[in-house]
């Protein structure tokens, strides 16, 4: 048995690998890598994409707001505004009317 | 827990090829197959290289790769064991040659026809030198279940290789006789 195993030994030495392996798994290591790194830039990219549309979105969305809130307060002080007015009308119609009716009496 | 040693990945290739490659043909008989199986081996090693963390871990590490992913290659391929000893005979008639001994060569023929388990106990006790406790680490596999198929393929190999000496020397009478 122990010359069977020694022959066993000695016909499963290591084989020398193809000359061309190592080149080829540098090869293949260099083009993974690359692709790789194309894969991780091409997802930054999009990842600051969609970081400046989201911006753009928000800063549009609050920009229209802030207009709306202006628009509003400016109609509101013009309303103000008008009530003033009228009021301020009708207070002078109404001493002129008050002075009309004390004169006619005397 | 840190470690001082830095690995270098062309080194490594250097180092191990002939093994991680020698692993890979013995299991698929297919000289193509075997390099193929080698270059994923070594790629996946770069990819892992960070938590290998000694010469030694590396060896392991790809001896155990090396046998698992030849192992997936035959179950992808579903290469039969006669299948095997035929591509054997196909693809390494010509370096057979290269052997000193018929004996040996033949010897590397029968191996082909093992059942897979029975050969990757051999291959690793008899190309790599392993222990039986090493060759349960490196297949995952249980000590005694280990140690049934290095027996099992041994007696079998053997009676294979007996066989084919008879059928020689009766071959070798035939044509010397006439």
């Amino acid at each position: 048995m122990e010359d069977f195993e020694n022959e066993l030994r000695q016909a499963l030495e290591r084989r020398a690998a193809p000359p061309s392996l190592k080149r080829k798994v540098l090869e293949q290591r260099s083009r993974l890598r690359t692709q790789r790194l194309q894969v991780r830039r091409a997802m930054w990219q999009r990842l600051a994409a969609s970081v400046a549309l989201a911006a753009a979105l928000g800063g549009g969305f609050a920009w229209r707001n802030r207009e709306e809130r202006l628009k509003g307060e400016a109609a509101r002080a013009q309303v103000l505004t008008a009530l003033r007015i009228t009021a301020h009308a009708l207070n002078q119609m109404n001493e002129e009317l008050a002075s009309h009716g004390s004169a006619g009496q005397e | 827990m840190a470690h001082d040693w830095q690995p270098d990945f062309e080194q490594l290739v250097d180092e191990h090829q002939s093994m991680v490659f020698s692993l890979a043909w013995r299991m698929t008989g297919d000289r193509g197959l075997a390099e193929e199986i080698a270059q994923d081996v070594f790629l996946e090693l770069d990819r892992h290289l960070g938590r290998i963390e000694s010469p030694l871990h590396a060896c392991f590490w790809l001896r155990r790769v090396a046998m698992s992913r030849s192992a997936d290659a035959l179950r992808r391929r579903k290469v039969r064991r006669m299948d095997l000893w035929v591509e054997m005979d196909e693809n390494h008639g010509a370096r057979m040659e290269e052997r000193a001994s018929p004996l040996g060569a033949r010897l590397e023929q029968l191996l082909a026809t093992l059942p897979e388990p029975q050969r990757a106990a051999l291959v690793l006790r008899y190309q790599e030198g392993l222990t039986p406790e090493e060759i349960a680490a490196t297949l995952d596999a249980p000590l005694a279940t280990v140690k049934s198929h290095l027996q099992r393929g041994l007696k079998l190999l053997r009676a294979k290789a007996q066989d084919s000496l008879r059928e020689y020397v009766r071959v070798k009478e035939c044509t010397g006789g006439h």
